[in-house]
């Protein structure tokens, strides 16, 4: 690659006007940490270049890497924007930064002690009593709660930006339940294998670490039980407020790299002063949460009565001391910019230190002197909000004119107390790849990680860069549709490569076999997870047959289209509107294509993967990657020509056995797997007992081809008969042959054999009541039963439909979340005269 | 938390009186209720001017587990949960208690309304931060500006503290409707304000939020009038038959005076005090969780006695 090309890659960059540039110095540079990441890109083609942003691309969308924005257009799964670009940070620097970082969040965890506990800080006025106890996210419930090993603080984020003198400073400080390191970790994971050799000639600190030492630093502070009923090894389980949260992608992905179970409020109960998962085994001791949930609405008893997402009781055991909540209760009122300016002097009171990491000058106007600046100032400062339940976009001066100036001066000093003013910062530089696939250049913030360990606070090596959505943006925000940066420290150390959280030691103690903890929810959803699966395989498969046109001159005599039509109708596809011809192929055409009928196949996929994304911590990226395949398939969306449906059925039909596949192959046989397999079985079960009523229906006449194809069955059929198909032999291989995967009497074996194993776990599960039906099929006799007029037949069809019904039902009753969690915040009664009765609140039921 | 004692303003001319105060709330289910988790507020608080000699709670079905404790305001909190169908919750709380004059008569000096508006100077005074807590808005009670708007009347120039206290506690009475059916338990202030009606807990609401947007430090106070009549008045109070509510106002140097905009008066020896906070959520009678099928009625008894 000769030097012009190189010139041209960067020839996009622009020069840093008023801002710090991250790549280059004064004399365009590249700076020392830059320089081996500048080489490898002069040094690639273009082109290269491009095919390894597709290949990320690529990797995001398949493994569903999302952030949510309540209210998106976009829906509930906006991909994550990653810039592949890392930032790059050097080695000198960066041991500022985390020390700095330490500190701060030492000395932050100082002030929640005080906070919730003897209150100092505010009647020496090192805070301003106002401040905290106007606050909204000072929880009064939760003062005096005594935390495990005094830590109210164990996991602490702070953005930072940088100044153009090349300074960082903290913009803001997150205390309540941080994300982004989830995030920071998946950047790593895709960014190193596009960088493999730079990765490793620029000797990148590996993340690991950091999430090992915060795993062991909750099992280490976490309060162990007494010989307490089930307390078995410690428990520490993820706390998420549900797939409707806009992190939770990151909740799923830190549950499953940390190990620990992802649950939702319904998930835990209080009983006897602890905290217990629901799992189909029973109760199990909670012994840690690390909450993703703000804290306001963790417990409806006593904090918000309006929280369908709590724990009641969950404070009070926190006030026993039987559970570690991380972090502590209470911990957002931090969040509050108004307490930055506060900051250097508490350090030195609390410490004697000077602060290490500075806050960007930030003024709390609830004190009459700042108030004042703050009005002769405005044009250089930005003002927000104080408390963050008091949400407003942040107001720049600079942008007013006069009238605006006034309006703010009158908001400012009729309520002063709820602002901050903050100067604002001009942004540093770094390069980013543009979608033209140039090089050009973004705003960036940072945020790093710290988490409490028993000696001390250990900061993450690297962290999130947060990268501007426009070029011109002064907010850097994922919400405002920023994207965001893999953060690579330089060292000159060798970096211990060998470390990852997979190959943890597990002692003898820690083996667990039985995967009898899954939580009653995962397993509602494991089952509803086969039905799905299944139910789309069945549509699939139907809308293919029924919508192929070589179906009316088949070498098939008898007539297909009747029953076909019956069980299209039967099974949802059509609805009773549709009776001409051409009102039939466009409702047909429609269920293949739109979700404009929720029973059709895009509606059945929807579903499915709705129950997939609940199941997202415990879905392989490969299972994963074939469900977001199936949802985004060509054949949604626009209508296309009968063959390219067809093709696209052929597609969906095929995907459907990869996932099939996974579970078959790639699950471990668990209770979880039992009861994925019974909700397949049930639902091949109900729909082939369909299908047969739906010949029979039309007698002796009906054609049979339909019938094999179906029930997958055409190639046996011919390699044993060589003949048309005729009621005997069809009706033996898809009703009575024990060989045949889709024959009813194999569905009938496999349910009473999974029974038959949580049963011997669980005690009954409905066998008792299955068997008889499954032993009227088994007797049906081929000389006399298998014609279409049999009563027989009919009757052991229908009991077999019922039964499988019953066993979904008894499934519902003894594993899932059967209780309707109607919560009612009861009122008592201060209204004087009469009764007072709370509006009733009830919570969200998965199912 | 102590409170700084009134001592500088002549008391009204009333006798200590004894009462026997039972209040009684019972739930009936439509469903069954497989478990239920509640938080009570129920056993009045000890304070300068009064004096609790037993406080008992009974609770039908018996509860699995229950525990008392002090909340952030000092008042006294009962917590118990109940793991086993029931249809039907009973809770009665039976005290003894005796309260002592301590209200200011309507005609006594004091400062100028807005020298309360000065947080203390002295925060390291017991009862100090207080002060400060309660000039701040709550979440049922926020420092809402149209409510100052509507106090600001009252509060005009160098008027005595005690003098504008009483006009607006007055002219919520007078300008404000008794209505048990305009409201519920859950009806924000400005509604309140608005549509000029509601009952107790409203208007307490509602004169918080006034004073506070004044920066008035102000708290919310649930408790009980006698609904016997005492001898020489022709009326019983709004609001007997039932827990009510007030509230209470702080004035530099006399500390903590409590007024009811529901009876356009001072409350002295009549007031019986469960517990205070910032409003009704902070000392809500009885909160709970229960898990079940929805449908419920409530029905609740106040018996004030004086012995």
């Amino acid at each position: 690659m000769n030097h012009a090309a190189a010139e041209e890659m960067f020839a996009t960059y622009p020069v840093a006007k008023g801002c710090f540039d991250e790549l280059l110095t004064g004399t365009a540079r590249p700076r020392a940490h830059w320089s081996a990441l500048h080489r490898e890109l002069t040094a690639t083609s273009p082109a290269h270049i491009r095919d390894r942003l597709g290949a990320a691309e690529r990797q995001i969308r398949e493994i569903g890497i999302t952030y949510n924005v309540y209210a998106d257009p976009k829906g509930h799964d906006r991909p994550w924007e990653l810039d592949v670009l890392p930032m790059v940070i050097s080695a000198e620097e960066w041991a500022a930064i985390e020390q700095g970082i330490a500190q701060r969040a030492r000395l932050l965890n100082a002030v929640l002690a005080d906070i919730y506990g003897a209150q100092t800080l505010l009647r020496d006025g090192s805070v301003p009593a106002g401040l905290i106890l106007g606050h909204s996210g000072f929880l009064r419930a939760a003062h005096g709660v005594a935390v495990p090993g005094g830590v109210h603080l164990h996991a602490y984020a702070a953005d930072l930006a940088r100044s153009p003198d090349g300074r960082w400073w903290v913009l803001a400080d997150r205390t309540q339940a941080p994300s982004g390191a989830g995030y920071a970790l998946e950047n790593r994971l895709i960014v190193q294998r596009i960088f493999p050799d730079l990765f490793r000639s620029m000797r990148v600190p590996h993340l690991a670490r950091f999430f090992a030492a915060q795993r062991e630093a909750l099992m280490n502070f976490a309060p162990r039980g007494e010989g307490q009923r089930g307390d078995g090894p410690t428990l520490t389980v993820l706390l998420t407020p549900g797939p409707y949260n806009e992190t939770y992608f990151e909740h799923a992905f830190l549950a499953r790299y940390l190990g620990f179970p992802l649950v939702e409020g319904g998930d835990l109960v209080v009983r006897d002063g602890c905290v217990w998962l629901k799992t189909i085994a029973g109760l199990k001791r909670v012994h840690a949460i690390l909450r993703r949930q703000d804290d306001s609405y963790c417990d409806p008893l006593e904090l918000r009565a309006d929280s369908a997402l709590g724990v009641a009781g969950l404070l009070d055991c926190a006030r026993r001391g039987t559970v570690l909540i991380a972090n502590a209760l209470g911990s957002g009122v931090l969040e509050s910019g108004a307490l930055l300016g506060f900051l250097p002097a508490l350090s030195q009171r609390l410490f004697g230190e000077a602060l290490q990491m500075p806050s960007v000058a930030t003024w709390w106007c609830g004190q009459q002197a700042a108030l004042e600046d703050a009005i002769r100032n405005m044009d250089h400062l930005v003002f927000k909000p104080a408390d963050p339940a008091d949400a407003f976009e942040p107001i720049f001066g600079q942008d007013l004119d006069r009238g605006g100036r006034e309006a703010l001066r009158q908001r400012l000093c009729a309520r002063p107390e709820r602002f901050v003013a903050q100067e604002l910062v001009r942004v540093s530089q770094a390069p980013v790849f543009t979608h033209a696939g140039a090089i050009g250049a973004r705003g960036i913030g940072l945020r790093v990680f710290a988490v409490a360990t028993p000696a001390g606070y250990a900061v993450m090596p690297g962290g999130l860069t947060r990268v501007a959505g426009r070029a011109d943006a002064r907010v850097v925000s994922m919400q405002r549709g920023g994207g965001s940066k893999d953060t690579w420290i330089q060292s000159s150390a060798a970096i211990d490569a060998s470390f990852t959280l997979l190959h943890h030691r597990v002692s003898a103690g820690d083996l667990i076999r039985s995967g009898a903890g899954i939580t009653s929810r995962v397993a509602e959803n494991l089952y509803w997870f086969g039905r799905y699966s299944e139910r789309c395989d069945d549509t699939a498969r139907l809308l293919r047959i029924v919508l192929n046109p070589a179906l009316h001159d088949s070498e098939d005599d008898g007539n297909a289209l009747a029953p076909l039509h019956a069980l299209s109708r039967r099974f949802g596809l059509l609805g009773e509107e549709a009776t001409s011809p051409l009102a039939v192929d466009r409702a047909l055409l429609a269920a293949a294509t739109t979700t404009e009928n929720p029973l059709g196949l895009a509606g059945n996929l929807r579903q499915l993967e709705r129950v997939a994304f609940n199941l997202r911590d415990r879905m392989s990226a490969d299972n994963w990657r074939t469900i977001n395949g199936l949802t985004r398939d060509p054949l949604f969306g626009r209508p296309l020509p009968l063959s390219d449906t067809l093709n696209g059925l052929n597609r969906i039909v095929t995907s459907l056995m990869t996932l099939a596949g996974y579970a078959l192959d790639g699950m471990t046989r668990d209770h979880g797997w039992r009861l994925l397999s019974l909700g397949r079985r049930l639902e091949r079960l109900l729909f082939q007992c369909l299908a047969l009523e739906s010949a029979l229906g039309e007698g002796s006449g009906s054609g049979l081809g339909w019938l094999l194809e179906l029930a997958d069955s055409v190639v046996t059929y011919r390699s044993r008969y060589l003949s048309r198909p005729e009621w005997l032999p069809v009706l033996d291989l898809l009703v009575c042959d024990n060989a045949n995967p889709r024959a009813i009497a194999m569905q009938a074996k496999g349910i009473k054999d999974f029974l038959h194993r949580l049963e011997e776990s669980f005690g009954p599960c409905g066998h008792a009541d299955f068997a008889p039906a499954a032993a009227a099929l088994e007797a049906l006799d081929p000389a006399t039963d298998l014609h279409p007029e049999s009563m027989r037949l009919r009757s052991a069809i229908r009991q077999i439909t019922t039964a499988a019904y019953a066993v979904n039902d008894r499934l519902a009753e003894r594993f899932f979340t059967h209780v309707q969690s109607h919560h009612w915040a009861s009122a008592g009664a201060a209204v004087g005269a009469g009764a007072a009765v709370a509006p009733d609140l009830t919570t969200a039921d998965a199912a | 938390m102590a409170t700084p004692r009134p001592t500088e303003l002549p008391r009204s001319p009333v006798a200590t009186v004894r009462y026997r105060v039972c209040h009684e709330t019972v739930y009936d289910y439509a469903h069954p209720v497989t478990s239920a988790r509640q938080l009570a507020h129920l056993q009045p608080r000890t304070t300068d001017w009064q004096s609790v000699f037993a406080s008992t709670v009974r609770i039908d079905p018996t509860p699995g587990e229950q525990s008392e404790g002090l909340d952030y305001f000092g008042n006294r909190v009962l917590r118990f949960a109940i793991d086993g169908a029931h249809e039907r919750l009973a809770v009665t709380a039976s005290s003894e208690l005796e309260v002592r004059p301590h209200t200011p008569t309507p005609r006594c000096s004091s400062p100028p309304w807005h020298s309360a508006t000065r947080p203390p100077l002295d925060l390291m005074a017991p009862g100090a931060l207080d002060i400060i807590q309660f000039q701040n808005g709550s979440p049922m009670a926020p420092a809402l500006i149209e409510a100052g708007r509507y106090a600001a009347r009252s509060f005009v120039g160098e008027r005595p503290w005690l003098e504008a206290m009483l006009d607006l506690t007055c002219r919520i009475k007078s300008e404000f409707t008794y209505d048990p059916s305009a409201t519920t338990v859950s009806t924000p202030v400005s509604d309140v304000l608005s549509r000029r009606r509601g009952v107790c807990q409203d208007f307490a609401h509602l004169m918080l939020s006034a004073l506070r947007a004044l920066r008035l430090p102000a708290r919310y106070v649930s408790g009980y009038i006698r609904n016997d009549r005492p001898a020489g008045t022709s009326e019983a109070l709004t609001g007997a038959d039932a827990s009510h509510a007030w509230v209470s106002a702080y004035c530099p140097g006399h500390g903590w005076v409590d007024f009811d905009p529901t009876n356009g008066k001072l409350a002295d020896t009549e007031f019986i005090t469960a517990a205070w906070g910032r409003d009704f959520s902070d000392v809500t009678p009885l909160r709970g969780v229960v898990l079940g099928e929805e449908g419920q009625s409530l029905e609740v008894r106040v018996t004030v006695r004086a012995l």
